[in-house]
């Protein structure tokens, strides 16, 4: 988009700025759009389930729906409790709405459509939305009541527990990626299934590492089954008890967002991200954003569905398949996975090994650092890696 | 330019919410401030070009350790006041951390001109990164040079695990205990095992 | 190399994002007092409880399992955050590097076998 504004007459660095406030203004917007759509989708097919019709008055087919409500809420009165803690209490639901929309700055749109192209791309938004937790801690102790804090106790605990086991699963795709660049992760997997799929769920040694983190995001947005964080029965609405508004509402679209975030990370760590599902040449002539779209929708479905099928968990089970469950399997898979490429990928093959004693202290500039030899960094490396200047000493 | 901006601007907000992490008087809000520290500070590590390391920062110290420290503060529900009251015995071995630690810091701002520290030069010439991102760089040290420290953390990981464990868990009392759940005894189950039909003649009964 | 260049739409969104989120929030508290909606009584702001007065403080006590819950989970996240260099190096590593990752995987699962057998996993 820079080459763009530039052709217009401006300078780079203003064209840069411009191009960059642009691409975050086309981030931002649209997602808060896609999720008052997605409030509407997930009540309809909720709806569908139970053989209702869903919102169907505002609008054709109701579509205007989750904008009417938006309307009546930011007319609403916000009630700040007098025995909440004010500062934090209007403090949570910005921090969950920011934190719910900066993740998706390194989300990949397309081949080289990404707004921040960072080396630890996928380490941005595991750390972002390990600060969801503060959101939801926060509001419920700051409004100083009852219920709102038994639920940010149970929503801190289910969150970290589940977090364990997604990091662990981030590490079974790194170690086949080889990379935390999203981009580098999505082209990765091109034909990675038999030459023919693209996408790592299907590699056998992954799939079940799907399956764990498809269940572990559920846990993490705290979506049904795994809605213990608002058992109404149990807890009235959670953590939101106290808020009424658009700091409510602020709420929802930063559940929302971040279940929109679930299942593009779902979509591009192991479904292939915006490659078609299929390695074949005119497949790739559909733009890549459309691909991820599509994958993103379907797996918003599998949601939705879940979330209207599936009894709620009791909170000894969620904490047991959190802990005794996905927490050992992803461990061992990690192990696995590690194995298997040890065996097929990086083995060196006839050229074999250097060792510390086989690699003279070179002066080549490129390899000298700190004042010490380099040898030392290549100890154990194959020879095939080395560089040209190294690899004559050692052959 | 950007850059220098934007280093003030982290220096300046790491140092500020330092100073309200020990101004404040809610615990609760010095946890928070201590947060907006460790942010702050893992964005100047990102100018410094250490990325894997602000990452880690926020995951490890935002995520993980502020959480739980937010929980000991938020749910202990510590009487501070009490706390307080010890000032005055305690305050000779507070000042005397106090001045070690003032000590450090000269010592440490005395040794800027020292030299031999030298990771790289403004125009990125020396010290080329031998690696295309800084965390392969560290994988490459640290999991072959450095194995010894990386196996002796691990070790001490394994000492706080049991040692929370221990000072922590307490088993509850029979009477209190939950009856064991069996999930895959209960999925085993099917109605052929577990219903029968019966009838016994008047005044007999069933055995069960 | 780090590209810094990259980091600064981050800084950029994370602004606007901020500012986005105090808009939602401010902004109704400001039109609400314009169109008189905004009309809070002593009841309204009382803490939210099934129609009688609070009788304890909400913030009490908590049960140690928490606790234990959130140090099991630093270590693993830092366990985890070891492994993650360790993922994108094996190339360079080799097999010496995978060895040191499972004595060091090895270490921990002592661990987490301790915690199971204590029943620190449990949930009553």
């Amino acid at each position: 988009m820079t080459e763009t504004f530039q052709d217009w007459g401006m300078t780079y660095e203003w064209a840069w700025g411009l191009a960059t406030l642009a691409g975050v203004l086309l981030i931002a917007l649209p997602l808060m759009l896609a999720v008052a759509m997605i409030i509407y989708m997930d009540r309809k097919v909720w709806a569908a389930i139970a053989l209702r019709r869903g919102p169907n008055v505002v609008g054709p087919f109701g579509l205007a729906q989750s904008f009417a409500d938006g309307l009546k809420v930011f007319l609403q009165e916000t009630i700040i409790p007098s025995a909440a803690n004010k500062g934090l209490f209007l403090l949570a639901p910005i921090l969950t709405f920011t934190v719910a929309l900066a993740a998706w700055a390194v989300i990949p749109f397309n081949s080289g459509a990404v707004l921040a192209d960072i080396n630890v791309g996928l380490l941005y938004i595991f750390a972002i939305s390990s600060l969801g937790v503060y959101g939801v801690v926060i509001s419920g102790w700051a409004s100083n009541s009852k219920y709102p804090f038994f639920s940010a106790m149970r929503a801190a605990a289910q969150m970290i527990s589940y977090e364990v086991s997604i990091g662990f699963v981030i590490i079974c795709v790194v170690l086949y990626a080889g990379t935390f660049n999203m981009n580098g992760i999505i082209v990765g997997q091109i034909g990675h299934g038999l030459g023919v799929f693209n996408g790592y769920a299907f590699n056998l040694l992954l799939f079940p590492m799907w399956v764990v983190f498809l269940i572990s995001s559920l846990a993490e947005t705290a979506r049904a089954p795994f809605d213990l964080t608002e058992a109404e029965s149990e807890l009235v609405a959670g953590y939101q008890t106290e808020y009424s508004s658009m700091s409510f509402a602020l709420f929802w679209l930063g559940e929302y967002a971040n279940v929109l975030l679930m299942c593009a990370l779902n979509a591009i760590l192991f479904f292939g991200g915006w490659l078609p599902p299929i390695n074949w040449e005119p497949l790739y002539a559909v733009p890549g954003f459309i691909w991820l779209f599509a994958k993103i929708f379907l797996f918003f479905f599998i949601f939705s569905w879940i979330k209207a099928t599936v009894p709620r968990f009791r909170y000894d089970q969620l904490m047991r398949l959190g802990w005794k469950v996905f927490l050992p399997m992803s461990l061992l898979f990690v192990v696995l996975i590690s194995g298997w490429l040890m065996l097929t990928r990086y083995d060196c093959g006839d050229a074999g090994r250097v060792y510390v004693s086989t690699v003279p202290v070179t002066e080549a500039g490129v390899l000298y650092r700190d004042g010490q030899s380099a040898a030392n960094l290549w100890d154990g490396r194959c020879v095939d890696d080395l560089p040209a200047v190294e690899r004559e000493f050692v052959s | 330019m950007l850059q220098t901006i934007a280093f003030y601007l982290f220096a300046t907000l790491v140092v500020a919410s330092a100073v309200m992490v020990i101004m404040s008087r809610n615990p609760v809000h010095s946890v928070l401030w201590l947060i907006l520290s460790f942010f702050n500070a893992a964005g100047l590590m990102v100018l410094v070009g250490a990325e894997f390391i602000a990452m880690l920062l926020v995951i490890v110290y935002v995520g993980a350790v502020a959480v739980l420290f937010l929980f000991v503060v938020m749910m202990l529900d510590i009487d501070f006041a009490s706390m307080r009251a010890g000032f005055v015995r305690n305050a000779p071995l507070g000042i005397a951390i106090a001045l070690v630690l003032l000590a450090e810091l000269v010592l440490g701002i005395g040794a800027y001109r020292a030299g031999a520290l030298i990771l790289g030069t403004p125009d990125g010439t020396a010290a080329p990164l031998l690696f295309e991102s800084n965390i392969e760089s560290i994988g490459a040290l640290l999991y072959s040079r450095y194995l010894f420290l990386f196996e002796s953390a691990g070790i001490i990981l394994l000492v706080a695990m049991i040692g929370a464990i221990v000072l922590t868990h307490r088993e509850r009392p029979a009477a209190h205990r939950r009856a064991h759940q069996d999930i895959g005894k209960q999925v085993r189950r099917n109605p052929k095992e577990a219903t029968f039909n019966a009838s016994p003649e008047i005044g007999k009964g069933i055995d069960l | 190399m780090v590209d810094l260049s990259q980091y600064l739409p981050i800084l950029i969104f994370l602004g606007i994002a901020l500012a986005l989120s105090c808009l939602f929030v401010f902004l109704p508290m400001g039109v609400s007092r314009l169109t008189g909606s905004h009309n809070p009584t002593a009841e309204k702001l009382s803490e939210y409880e099934c129609g009688f007065p609070a009788f304890e403080d909400p913030r009490s006590q908590f049960d140690v399992n928490f606790y234990l819950i959130a140090i099991l989970f630093i270590i693993f996240d830092l366990e985890a955050a070891f492994l993650f260099p360790w993922a994108v190096s094996l190339d360079l590593t080799g097999w010496p590097g995978w060895i040191t990752m499972m004595i060091f995987l090895f270490e921990l699962i002592v661990g987490f076998a301790y915690a199971w057998k204590k029943g620190a996993l449990e949930w009553e």
